[in-house]
């Protein structure tokens, strides 16, 4: 308890650009921390983030010799390292600091009650300097990693990363479930800007693997069926799902590449299977690349002269039933990849007709060179309403109606040889895989980076990363930036040989174990055991769950960054009117 | 004569997100960055926005601590207000560089940022930073979240009456101040210098220049910051509310007449953003956007699309004929209304947003290699490959952003990042011949 007093508190109360002082009034709330017993002083400021506010702290605390630090802003996801990186420019442990959210908890959902939100803020405060006064200097953990990463995926997401890794002199561990590499790229009938086919990239992305072949562990056929251990030290089993032969691999970081799969339209969708002559844009790829045509296209025997192509067919889903569930989302490639096809069609029949039943057309930054050339050559764009949608009509002959935006809404019936559904991304399902590593999908069923500009690659779980499609639709140049961009991420954790993990693990108070034993069965990654009749954490296991402390009936195991001590007194101070 | 040689693993030109984020994961995997900057603050374009689609992030809050932890990360050094004077790539896989420095007159060691000497500098000239909304002193700092948060003079402008001298508080201030040369070896670098903003002027049908109630879509998101020149969403003529105001998308792109006929990748996404935060600033206002296609394509943007129609943004497809200025200093729009038919319509509007696309700024950079040549494509975007869409035509450069094409934030940071890979990539496998 004499520590306590000891304690000379700062407070800053951020206005973050009037996000919080908006509605916030941060002058009454560093006012009010003033008047606390252990602060020396409180202070509002427009960014305390940016370089003059960092600044600000860092002579503060030196000048007035504070001990301990408060800052009120954003949310703690955003701006909590920034500030305990202050404190430690600072000289102050940085784990004698208390982040406050006074932005997503006060200010954005109480913008309809200034004064509430401003006594909100005051007792959040208040909490947070209670935390700081039971604050002692923590160290981090610091674990080796190891130098290599396993890669889950070997599409052509997975085979950059895998050969980017290599080249940086990290062994890689690729696990791919289809008995060949390449993924889905090979299905692609020609790429753009070049031209080359998808068969061409995936050889291509492939042959680099080979010169890497001393760096490079390959499971194909195999899937990942156990992981355990955590960043820097990943336990992972693989198994062979022909010969169940289990290969056990010790890596540092975990990217999961695995793609994703394409769209199949439900029966009678755009008369999606009431005609052979109505297709997805896959199909239609497939089609192509199997056969060389010379003057004339032809499917099912019969001569195309007529392609109509419907777009957003699984994406963009507005106009759906009740009760029904679409995809909402913008699949990203389809446009670029269907006015692309178009021109090259256009170059080896030149007089094909196409009909693009189109929302818009997403033809976006150079690859609207091909929606011009697709224009140019004689593509006619009709442009449907979502809720007044297309009818097929497919008796005999496929007839598109479409109330074309362009003409005056006039509607326009279009009869072509063969129909085209331009089908969009979806996210595959993976259930055991998100399981094994800890990572969730988001509403678009895609999974969820940790923020798209903050940590653009990162997942929830730390040190498992995420490449390619897996996490978004993207075309073949972005999905390849995306993997390289995992790469260098991993390369980041792993080069050094060893990685500062945050102390907030448990400790048992030997004084106060009476080895009751009932946090060992509670702990989900069998992090504690008994030593000398007294329980014991193994830090680099634990996660700080805290269900431990829960059970525990004597207090005796505690999380070292947030004590049931410290939670009490919280509470107190924001109850305490 | 033997000239001395300061060694860095990798050479960044442009200290914008792009070049920030590829240096802290540099840094992050242990290698040594030199970060060069021809403006006095890091941070870029981003660290001028209000806030960024699709989270509504504000922009300052993503950038700062970013941009204050390049500054202070060990492994990265800082050449901010310099000029990159030559790039010579040697027979050896590595490069040498002549860096200078261009006088600040302000000794920065010494500047604490305290801004005396601004508020008694008596010169006032237009401030570039807000966009020319309003003025900043001769000496002055780059804008309120500059990293670092130094003073600059700007000399051409300065009448060396000498009151920022008479004022600092730590005789920061120094007229005799030299440029500096520094000559660095290098192993790969990056390209991360960004883009310009299509001139409005060059769109004469597009009236900017002729009403100042129409503004370019980068005013306006300096009136919606933080930081904002007014401190509220006025129009420049009268300082009126506006509750009218018009979005023109397709400002300098799309446009075969300006010479340039791609899509601007982000134009349509933050008049989007804008729009929603036009809403929200000015509850009673009602936004209009005129569009050829609405391309929300990236994670989430549809969805954000969705929302300010939701919101009760208003989507117009239709070009525009021409745009005037009436006597009440509110702006006509004439436009065909291709969702009614086509009609041609008018209307009067309190404020017009031109959404200006991006263009390529490498012709500057691009003459200091000396001895290669980069490619680029025929308007002057860096030309990469699609299997790797970060790799220059010539072995060692890299570059990443939009000096390779415009695209939005979360593909340029994904860029930078995929940049590191392969400049320690590139220093890995030629270790034995640098």
């Amino acid at each position: 308890m004499t520590n306590e007093f000891k304690k000379r508190i700062g407070v800053y109360i951020c206005h973050c650009g009037g996000n919080i002082s908006d509605v916030v009034d941060v002058a009454a709330v560093s006012e009010a921390a003033g008047n606390h017993p252990n602060v020396v002083l409180g202070k509002d400021f427009m960014f305390m983030c940016s370089d003059a506010g960092q600044q600000m702290i860092v002579d503060d605390v030196k000048e007035l010799d504070l001990d301990g630090l408060v800052v009120a802003s954003c949310s703690p996801k955003l701006h909590e390292i920034t500030f305990m990186n202050v404190a430690e420019r600072a000289g102050l442990n940085p784990y004698e600091f208390y982040h406050v959210n006074i932005r997503e908890d006060a200010s954005w959902p109480h913008s309809d009650d200034p004064k509430g939100a401003t006594e909100k803020a005051i007792r959040m405060v208040n909490a947070g300097i209670e935390y700081v006064k039971q604050t002692s200097p923590l160290a981090k953990i610091k674990v080796s990693t190891t130098k290599k990463v396993l890669i889950i995926g070997a599409g052509i997401s997975g085979v950059r990363a895998a050969v980017d890794l290599a080249r940086m002199g990290i062994e890689v561990v690729l696990v791919e479930s289809a008995d060949i590499l390449g993924g889905y790229t090979s299905n692609i009938y020609k790429t753009y800007p070049e031209g080359k086919t998808g068969k061409e990239i995936r050889d291509l992305m492939v042959d680099q693997l080979v010169e890497y072949e001393d760096k490079l562990e390959m499971y194909t056929s195999s899937e990942v069926t156990g992981v355990s251990g955590y960043i820097g030290n990943f336990v992972v089993q693989i198994t062979n799902n022909s010969t169940g032969n289990v290969a056990e691999k010790s890596v540092g970081i975990i990217i999961v590449a695995s793609g994703f799969k394409s769209y199949v339209p439900k029966d009678g969708e755009y008369g999606y299977n009431t005609h052979s002559n109505i297709i997805t844009l896959p199909d239609f790829m497939a089609h192509l690349n199997k056969s060389e045509y010379k003057e004339n296209l032809t499917y099912n025997g019969q001569k195309i002269n007529k392609i109509g192509f419907i777009y957003c067919v699984g994406s963009r889903q507005r106009n759906l039933e009740a009760g029904e569930s679409g995809n909402e989302y913008c699949s990203r490639y389809c446009c670029n990849a269907t006015v692309f096809l178009t021109a090259e069609l256009q170059k080896s029949f030149p007089n094909l007709y196409t009909y693009h039943f189109y929302q818009d057309i997403r033809a976006y930054g150079k690859n609207e060179a091909y929606y011009l050339q697709a224009r140019e050559n004689g593509a006619v764009f009709l442009k449907y309403d979502p809720y007044t949608p297309l009818e097929v009509n497919s008796n005999n002959n496929i007839n598109v109606t479409v109330a074309d935006i362009l003409t005056e809404g006039e509607k326009i019936t279009v009869p072509v040889d063969l129909l085209v559904l331009v089908t969009g991304m979806e996210a595959r399902e993976n259930k055991r895989m998100e399981e094994l590593v800890k990572i969730t999908p988001g509403l678009d069923g895609f999974y969820k980076e940790s923020h798209p500009k903050l940590k653009p690659v990162e997942t929830g779980r730390m040190g498992v990363l995420l490449a390619g499609t897996a996490q978004s639709p993207r075309d073949i140049s972005e999905t390849l930036a995306s993997a390289s961009a995992s790469a260098a991420k991993a390369a980041s954790l792993v080069l050094r040989g060893e990685l500062m993990l945050e102390p907030a693990v448990a400790i048992v108070n030997p004084d106060l174990c009476s080895n009751h034993q009932k946090c060992i069965p509670e702990c989900p990654t069998n992090a504690i055991e008994t030593q000398n009749n007294k329980s014991v954490v193994n830090e680099a296991l634990c996660i700080g769950c805290a269900i431990c402390t829960a059970v525990c009936p004597t207090e005796a195991i505690q999380i070292k960054t947030l004590t049931t001590s410290q939670i009490r007194e919280m509470i107190k101070a924001m109850a305490k009117s | 004569m033997t000239e001395d040689y300061e060694d860095y693993d990798t050479l960044i030109i442009g200290a914008g997100i792009a070049g920030i984020e590829a240096a802290l994961t540099l840094g992050d995997a242990g290698g040594k960055v030199l970060l060069v900057d021809k403006s006095p603050t890091v941070g870029g374009i981003m660290a001028q926005l209000s806030k960024v689609f699709p989270t509504l992030d504000c922009s300052a809050c993503i950038a700062t601590p970013k941009m204050a932890s390049a500054v202070y990360h060990p492994n990265i050094t800082l050449s901010a207000y310099s000029e990159i004077e030559e790039v010579v790539k040697h027979e050896e896989a590595n490069f040498t560089a002549k860096i200078v420095q261009k006088p600040k007159y302000v000794e920065w060691d010494d500047c604490t940022g305290c801004s005396l000497c601004e508020m008694e500098c008596p010169v006032i000239v237009s401030d570039e930073f807000q966009y020319h909304m309003r003025g900043r002193k001769a000496v002055y700092i780059a804008f309120d979240i500059a990293v670092p948060k130094k003073s600059v003079i700007d000399i051409d402008n300065c009448i060396f009456c000498g009151q920022c001298e008479k004022v600092c508080p730590t005789s920061a201030i120094n007229f005799l101040q030299k440029p500096v040369l520094k000559n660095v070896r290098i192993k790969s670098i990056l390209l991360a210098t960004g883009f310009e903003l299509f001139d409005a002027a060059l769109k004469p049908e597009f009236g900017f220049g002729k009403s100042k109630n129409i503004i370019t879509a980068m005013q306006m998101d300096r009136l919606l910051a933080p930081t904002r020149p007014y401190n509220a969403v006025l129009r420049p003529s009268d300082g009126k509310e506006p509750g009218k105001i018009a979005y023109l998308y397709w400002v300098g792109s799309r446009d075969k007449t300006v010479g340039n006929e791609l899509c601007s990748q982000i134009c349509c996404m933050y008049s989007i953003k804008q729009s929603q935060l036009i809403l929200g600033a000015l509850p009673l206002a009602d936004v209009f956007s005129f569009y050829i296609d609405i391309r929300a394509q990236g994670k989430g943007f549809e969805e954000f699309y969705q929302q300010a129609r939701d919101m009760g943004a208003f989507f117009i497809k239709g070009r525009i004929m021409f745009v005037d200025e009436d006597e009440n200093g509110d702006v006509i729009v004439k436009y065909e209304d291709i969702d009614d038919k086509g009609k041609i319509k008018e209307e009067a509007f309190d404020l017009v947003v031109l959404a200006v696309g991006l263009w390529p700024s490498i012709t500057g950079i691009s003459k200091v290699f000396k001895n290669v040549e980069l490619e680029t494509d025929s308007l002057g975007w860096i030309k990469c490959p699609l299997c790797n869409p970060v790799e220059t035509n010539v072995p060692g450069i890299f570059a990443a952003g939009c000096v390779t094409g415009p695209k939005d934030i979360p593909d340029t940071i994904v860029e930078a990042n995929a940049a590191v890979s392969q400049c320690l990539a590139y220093i890995e496998t030629h270790k034995s011949s640098m």
